[in-house]
């Protein structure tokens, strides 16, 4: 089963997705998916955060901060995988140093897709960054936009899509499984 | 008229096509630039059309009263930007406030609202 989760920061998507991820898991392999690349004391201190709380979960942590065809697939693993975030993905593979890889939106797109139709089960985790009217510069733009095809990718090819509001839970398509 | 409110680049006006049976033709997207053709079968970007208003010294609600004939047929769209932190330009703020006082007036107005989330409709309306 495939699920796809967004919503605003710290609304509960982390939290609900791991219990996705476990319970679809059904006691067989269960992946984390860290798709962030630390650069600083406050990205250490986010990971461990993470880290404690998914502690006694069950979680293999698999680092894919870029080319998850390669980290995943290739390895030939199956199971329940939790990916947390395509934002983070898309951040990654677009902004790689000083010159940003306008190519980035589709290739991880269609990346994002593969895995997808692979894996056994998925829950995606997305950020829901469209509504504050905010004017960006055109580089910004690009990767809103590249997120949101990302996501409407996703959410046309997932069987579950819900979004997350102050840890309430809104199904826009499909039904949660059981958690 | 249908309302299709919704984030940027969420597909708003995809899902207006298919739903509505519309071809490119009869969709005119908003500038904030120059008035707006309220008539057409499909209006797309009404918050630059807000911010046009604003920019005459209208309100775009009152605005969109007095040419609801034009539109009462039609499918309105408008990007949702209501969720951010107050903006720093005095602009910028009063757009948000008078693009929100705008899809009140309309919501009310509407046979249907529909917010569009990842490409999936939501009716709220």
């Amino acid at each position: 089963m495939t699920v796809f989760l967004s919503g605003g920061a710290k609304n509960g998507k982390s939290t609900l997705a791991q219990h996705l991820a476990k319970a679809l898991a059904a006691g067989g392999p269960l992946y984390y998916v860290a798709t962030m690349i630390p650069h600083d004391r406050e990205d250490h201190a986010r990971i461990a955060r993470h880290l404690r709380e998914r502690e006694g979960w069950g979680f293999t942590t698999l680092e894919c901060g870029k080319d998850i065809t390669n980290c995943i697939i290739d390895k030939n693993i199956n199971g329940s995988f939790l990916f947390d975030s395509v934002t983070a993905l898309l951040a990654n593979e677009m902004f790689p140093g000083l010159e940003p890889d306008l190519t980035a939106p589709a290739r991880v797109k269609q990346d994002l897709l593969a895995l997808a139709d692979w894996a056994e089960h998925i829950v995606f985790v997305s950020d829901f960054i469209y509504a504050d009217g905010g004017r960006y510069d055109s580089l910004t733009q690009a990767y809103r936009r590249g997120l949101a095809e990302a996501d409407r990718a996703l959410a046309a090819r997932c069987d579950c899509v819900c979004e997350l509001c102050g840890g309430n839970i809104t199904v826009h398509k499909g039904v949660l499984p059981q958690w | 008229m249908h309302l299709i409110i919704g984030g940027a680049f969420q597909g708003k006006t995809d899902w207006a096509k298919a739903q509505f049976s519309l071809d490119g033709s009869g969709i005119f997207e908003c500038s904030e630039e120059a008035d707006a053709c309220l008539s057409a079968p499909c209006v797309t970007h009404l918050e630059r059309f807000a911010l046009y208003c604003l920019r005459q010294g209208l309100e775009p609600a009152e605005v969109l009263e007095q040419r609801a004939e034009a539109w009462k047929n039609s499918v309105l769209i408008c990007d949702d930007i209501s969720c951010g932190v107050v903006p720093l330009e005095a602009e910028t703020r009063a757009w948000r406030e008078a693009c929100g006082r705008m899809l009140n007036a309309l919501s009310r107005r509407a046979d249907t609202v529909t917010r569009i989330f990842c490409g999936l409709p939501q009716r709220l309306k």
